[in-house]
């Protein structure tokens, strides 16, 4: 669970005919990382012919803006089989057609929008109109010598078109003004300017808004024309949805092959950058884990029409920043592995910290929120909430269960004391004990930290670093001299010699060190040797204090909840069961967040930044998409 | 950071940075280089000495030096405060616009992809468009409904108004330039200090000064478009061209009225250009004069950052287009010409002179 799974570079010959198999094959096993990198061999060359790939990618974006608009089946992968250029031609070709047709009904419903949008402009001009008392019929017929438009067009055009049209002789009057458009009368000469004043009007985004006829009408008969009109609208949208929705249930078998024939043709093209080829040869590099080599090897031996060959070898020294690191799969770990994805992927070589994360994670969050109420609200709401939390509700269980258990060790149920025999102790009956437990935790965890740091440097076989680095071995000897030489202090009295020689001298063997790995002034050596020193030994003291806060945080919980049952005390009955309620969830609310962030705090930058260098590259295999994409 | 000491830093930034723009003769003596040594002296060797055609050498140089340009913006946009670093990045979206004009004619001649794609330039994000979904519309129509979702919605739904009733890039095009200056100006009114607003009038008036004149040229006598039309395409300027003087200017009908009609210096300055490129070398010129002013004496620390970008770009388009002439070997008189080391002639007083 915490050594990382050994990987071998493969390299796979295949005819060049038998690629797409060949990718089908390394897709369904799910156990190969494609390997980009040029060969040494200068005649293998990258894919001339990218027709297959250019097809694919078309398809694929259709298909997907397609399923914005139409649902689209999941594809049939009960049978994997080959997709040749030919087909996938095909297939690319009719979700054309098949999005152009979505495009159509789009358009359609955008157009019955603006309708709408413009009957609602309509509308308000005309209520406007209403007001001035003015004749509207006036304003609809041309007249002999003037011309008139009325419309709407964006406010920040006004002042623009306002000048233009002053130009072709023409007067802009803005009567209302609806969110970002402003209602105007424009008034000018008939006849004389009209394609350069209609050029102008497009240009500005003028929509004309056409006055209805028959405006001496009572005002009833008008409205009663725009319902009919908006009626009108509702009817062509509803028809234009039940269309849009027969479409769909027609192509929908269609829809399903296209969608089974794209995710058969991916693995090829997301192969591409890794398949270099001379002639009919084409080779495949990739990582796979060892132990599913041979599995591979069968498969592509069952699978392919012609001979293969398969070569695999460890990874070499100056590769293993490339090779990718397998991620825990354990159910349990899932959640946890998140959050230190959050922080990086291991390298390989690496220790993979999941596990003792989760582990360390567990023990000082229930510490710092121990109470088997508290733990157990968690816990259930975790559970109930586990579908819209996904894999991380397992996360809210495991937190909320070592709550509890840290809250039958503290005997704190919901805040009160005397429900529950504490197993062991409340923390704020002895917090100078439980002060001291947690800078010994703190101790363990800091060299737990640089013990890894060192595995870690010499895995990745970088032994001088793993000896004088930060966090190596003479760090750890400083450390443990200066924790050793503050036992001695509290018990004794005085630090002790061979304390004080083993903290001295890995002082001193740092510093030489230091001395001889700068290139700089001796000027500048000095001052960068002594801060560096001066930064080892704060920076241990002070990391080491940090911890302090997990005792801190488990009596600040139960001195929180003192508090809360103090003022319930204080009031009558309902008052009293309110404040327990809401002092609860107050501090389940408050509490849970701070200690949640302090504990990736002291694991993040207390743990994770002297072993994880978090630089690693993840395992992504080939495989085949089992789901189709989200919309 | 207290208004004074960001102001110090910028300046102490730009003061730094200045010391790199080319001074009087520099471009003379880098003439005299060829195509190795001009790879050296502006760290482009690598790109150059890579096998590739001319067009694929010269586009990797043009987005080296872009990437230079936008990088130095980077790091002079971030002690800047909200207001001031809105107004710079604005002037650097001239970047994604070119992408989106380049999208946009690419889907309206049906261009392969690729090709569209290889036609793009790789920006930061900070003046990025979003082009990934952009990139994958089938037509121009679908596109302009894309950008209507997003914050281009206005002038997206005006663009495909027109596109549907034009079917052309123009209108189109000159929309989006037009949105671009009339928001940098809008940026400039919005800024508190007023000594930045002060030297920020000057200096983006100034380039849209210089783009009204351009424009007007065009359109009114190139494209033969009435004044009211004209008109409409221009953006009042907070420096020279303001509304007023741009109606009064769309009116004359012929070129040298407009140029006798410009206010001072642009009247004296444009006296018998003669051309529309030799209008466009002397307003080139007219501009780094004043960048160059702006970025010696000016006060406020924005308003010498953009000052020095402006000149910093206009080193680089000359650095680009000198190598761009010897990658497609071109003759001295042609990359002079590119260079404005020479006035802009026609071609056939060009062949003349030859």
């Amino acid at each position: 669970m915490l050594t990382p799974q050994p990987m071998k570079h493969v390299r796979i010959l295949v005819l060049r005919e038998d690629l797409p198999q060949a990718s089908l094959t390394l897709a369904d096993t799910e156990s190969f990382h494609p390997d980009p990198r040029q060969p040494q061999e200068q005649q293998l060359t990258p894919l001339q012919d990218c027709r297959y790939q250019k097809e694919f990618q078309r398809a694929r974006s259709r298909l997907d803006k397609i399923a914005q608009v139409v649902p689209v089946p999941e594809p049939d992968l009960s049978d994997i089989r080959v997709v040749g250029l030919d087909e996938l031609t095909e297939t690319n070709a009719w979700l054309g057609e098949a999005w152009n047709f979505c495009l159509e009904h789009q358009e359609g419903f955008r157009e019955l929008e603006e309708a709408e949008r413009l009957l609602d402009e309509e509308e308000a001009a005309l209520a406007n109109f209403a007001e001035l008392h003015v004749d509207l019929g006036m304003l609809r017929t041309k007249t002999r010598f003037l011309d008139f438009h009325i419309g709407v067009v964006p406010r920040e055009n006004i002042d623009r078109l306002r000048g233009a049209l002053g130009l072709a002789g023409h007067l802009l009057f803005t009567y209302m003004e609806r969110g970002e458009n402003a209602h105007v009368v424009i008034v000018g000469p008939t006849g004389e300017k009209a394609s350069e004043l209609g050029s102008v009007l497009t240009n500005a985004g003028f929509q004309a808004i056409p006055l209805p006829q028959g405006l001496d009408d009572s005002p009833e008969a008008i409205r009663a024309e725009q319902r009919a009109r908006r009626e009108r609208i509702e009817r062509e949208r509803a028809d234009l949805a039940e269309e849009v929705e027969t479409c769909a249930v027609d192509m929908r078998e269609r829809l399903a092959r296209a969608a089974t024939v794209l995710v058969l043709a991916e693995p090829f093209v997301t192969l591409d950058p890794a398949i270099r080829s001379a002639g009919h040869l084409a080779c495949i590099a990739g990582w796979v884990p060892a132990k599913a080599v041979d599995d591979l090897e069968q498969r592509l031996g069952k699978t392919l029409p012609n001979a293969f060959s398969l070569e695999s070898r460890k990874p070499r020294a100056d590769e293993r920043p490339l090779v990718p690191s397998v991620p825990v799969k354990h159910r349990l770990l899932q959640p946890f592995a998140l959050l230190v994805k959050q922080y990086g992927t291991p390298r390989y070589g690496e220790i993979d910290p999941t596990f003792l994360f989760t582990i360390t994670f567990l023990l000082m969050f229930g510490t710092m929120f121990g109470d088997v109420g508290h733990g157990a609200v968690l816990a259930l709401l975790a559970w109930i909430f586990r579908k819209p939390l996904g894999r991380f509700y397992l996360y809210g269980v495991l937190a909320g269960l070592s709550s509890v258990v840290f809250g039958f060790l503290f005997g704190s149920v919901f805040g009160y004391k005397e429900l529950l025999p504490a197993l062991w102790m409340s923390p704020l009956y002895d917090p100078i004990l439980m002060l001291q437990l947690a800078l010994g935790w703190g101790v363990f965890f800091i060299t737990l930290a640089c013990g890894l740091t060192i595995f870690n440097r010499f895995a990745i076989k970088e032994p001088m670093a793993a000896v004088f680095g930060a966090h190596g071995v003479v760090n750890l000897l400083f450390y443990l001299g200066l924790v050793w030489g503050g036992v001695s202090i509290a018990l004794t009295g005085s630090f002790g010699l061979i304390q004080a020689g083993l903290v001295i001298g890995s002082l001193l063997a740092l510093a030489v060190y230091n001395w001889f790995h700068l290139d700089a002034a001796i000027g500048e050596k000095i001052l960068v040797v002594l801060i560096e020193t001066l930064e080892t030994v704060l920076g241990y003291i002070s990391n080491t204090l940090s911890f302090l806060r997990v005792a801190a945080f488990s009596i600040n919980h139960v001195a929180l909840m003192i508090a809360v049952l103090t003022l319930a005390g204080m009031m009558g009955a309902v008052g009293h069961v309110l404040m327990v309620i809401f002092g609860n969830i107050f501090v389940m609310v408050l509490e849970g967040v701070i200690v949640t962030i302090q504990v990736m705090r002291l694991q993040y930058y207390e743990g994770f930044s002297r072993y994880f260098s978090g630089d690693g590259r993840e395992f992504s295999p080939l495989r085949l998409r089992r789901r189709p994409r989200a919309a | 950071m207290s208004s004074a000491a960001h102001n110090a830093y910028l300046n102490t930034r730009v003061a730094g940075k200045a010391t790199q723009l080319f001074r009087a003769g520099d471009i003379e003596r880098f003439v005299q280089l060829g195509l190795p040594e001009l790879g050296q002296q502006f760290g482009l060797g690598t790109i150059l000495e890579e096998p590739g055609s001319a067009r694929v050498k010269s586009r990797a140089v043009e987005q080296a030096l872009m990437q230079v340009l936008l990088e130095e913006l980077t790091v002079l946009i971030r002690p800047m405060d909200p207001a001031e670093r809105g107004l710079v990045v604005a002037w650097a979206r001239q970047f994604a616009l070119f992408n989106l004009k380049t999208l946009l004619r690419g889907k309206i001649r049906q261009l392969d992809p690729q090709e569209i794609r290889e036609n793009l330039y790789d920006l930061p994000p900070q003046v990025r468009l979003s082009t990934e979904d952009l990139f994958r519309v089938e037509n121009a129509v679908e596109l302009l409904r894309l950008l209507e979702s997003g914050p281009l919605s206005l002038l997206a739904r005006q663009a495909r108004e027109i596109y549907e009733k034009r079917q052309e890039a123009f209108a189109l095009e000159a929309a989006i330039d037009q949105r671009y200056y009339a928001d940098m100006v809008r940026r400039v009114a919005r800024l508190e200090d007023s000594t930045a607003q002060r030297q920020m009038r000057m200096l983006v008036g100034s380039l849209v000064d210089r783009a009204n004149v351009l424009w007007l040229m065009r359109f009114r006598f190139g494209y033969q478009l009435s004044p009211s039309e004209t008109f409409y395409q221009l953006v009042p300027s907070p420096h020279l061209l303001h509304r007023e003087r741009l109606l009064e200017l769309v009116g004359l009908d012929d070129q040298p009225k407009v140029i006798a009609a410009l206010p001072e210096p642009l009247r004296s300055l444009l006296a018998d250009a003669g051309n529309l490129m030799e209008i466009q070398r002397r307003l080139g010129q007219h501009m780094s004069r004043i960048a160059w002013s702006s970025l010696r004496s000016g006060q406020s620390g924005v308003g010498r950052a953009l000052a020095y970008l402006l000149l910093r770009e206009a080193d680089l388009r000359l650095v680009f287009s000198l190598i761009q002439g010897r990658l497609l070997g071109l003759p001295e008189p042609y990359v002079d010409l590119a260079l404005g080391l020479s006035p802009a002639i026609c071609v056939h007083q060009w062949r003349e002179a030859a």
